[in-house]
């Protein structure tokens, strides 16, 4: 089925919060994301002639916003950033790990047949837990895991290594699972 | 012998399918002989698989209630009635 566009007057309404909320949980800024959905909406009313009505509008506006959040994360890297190395160095993972490099916590099995990963509410409880994570941790987190962008394209844009990128991802997958279990599995 | 920690970051890598042929001989000796990392790497491909099953539930991931301010809205309303005014 053909789409087509509503006037770009009504954008802002129909899909300001939207593009707002998809901005936000990337960039993990206010200001940041506010910025890029003014952008989306222009580079949209340029765009607009060559809308070919195969995506629905919103799924149309969102691909030009996941663009600008990539330019972004690349624009951003090259100003000299202190945060990944401080992401790196952090003595968060103590929490996790003793010194010797065990795990510290017992976790419960995840396959109680109540607590299944296919129900709604599994990904509002994930939703949080992802927002409690520490914000690099989260953005890499939802990049790689929920929209799916390789690792080699985050790694390009953020200008980090393959390794420092495996070892904040590791980082993001410990806490989550340990939020998983105490807000989910254990709940 | 991998410490848990070290076991970790390569189950991670693993999951990018990066792993050299002595990472991943490493890896499955450790989970081989470690029920508490077997576990972490099984629910953490079950997490990546609910992930990609629930397809747009999971996006954009914020509360309904996150909504752009009246002031920012108004800014960008107006800069957008700018530039749909000059594509004219």
């Amino acid at each position: 089925m053909a789409h087509s566009l509503s006037r770009p007057s009504e954008w802002l309404g129909l899909y300001g919060d939207i593009l707002y909320r998809y901005g936000y949980a990337r960039l993990r800024d206010r200001d940041a994301a506010e910025d890029l959905v003014q952008e989306t909406l222009i580079a949209a009313l340029k765009a607009k002639d060559n809308y070919a009505g195969q995506a629905s509008e919103r799924t149309w506006l969102i691909g030009i916003l996941k663009h600008k959040i990539i330019d972004h994360f690349r624009k951003t890297a090259k100003e000299p950033s202190q945060e990944y190395d401080d992401g790196l160095a952090g003595a968060d993972e103590d929490e996790f790990f003793d010194e010797r490099g065990n795990w510290q916590h017992d976790v419960s099995s995840w396959s109680k047949p109540d607590k299944s990963l296919e129900q709604t509410q599994f990904f509002e409880v994930l939703q949080r837990c992802i927002d409690c994570l520490p914000p690099r941790l989260a953005q890499l987190f939802v990049l790689r895991e929920i929209d799916g962008i390789d690792t080699e394209e985050i790694c390009g844009a953020m200008t980090i290594t393959p390794n420092n990128f495996w070892v904040m991802m590791s980082r993001a997958r410990v806490q989550l699972r340990h939020c998983l279990d105490l807000n989910w599995f254990n709940a | 012998m991998l410490t848990c920690k070290e076991a970790s970051v390569l189950a991670t890598k693993a999951m990018d399918g990066k792993l050299t042929f002595r990472e991943r001989s490493g890896l499955r000796l450790h989970i081989m002989m470690c029920g508490l990392c077997r576990r972490y790497v099984r629910d953490m491909k079950r997490l990546r698989e609910a992930i990609r099953n629930a397809g747009p539930i999971v996006s954009p991931m914020m509360p309904e209630s996150f909504r752009l301010s009246a002031k920012s809205r108004e800014r960008i309303g107006r800069i957008l009635k700018e530039h749909s005014e000059e594509s004219r």
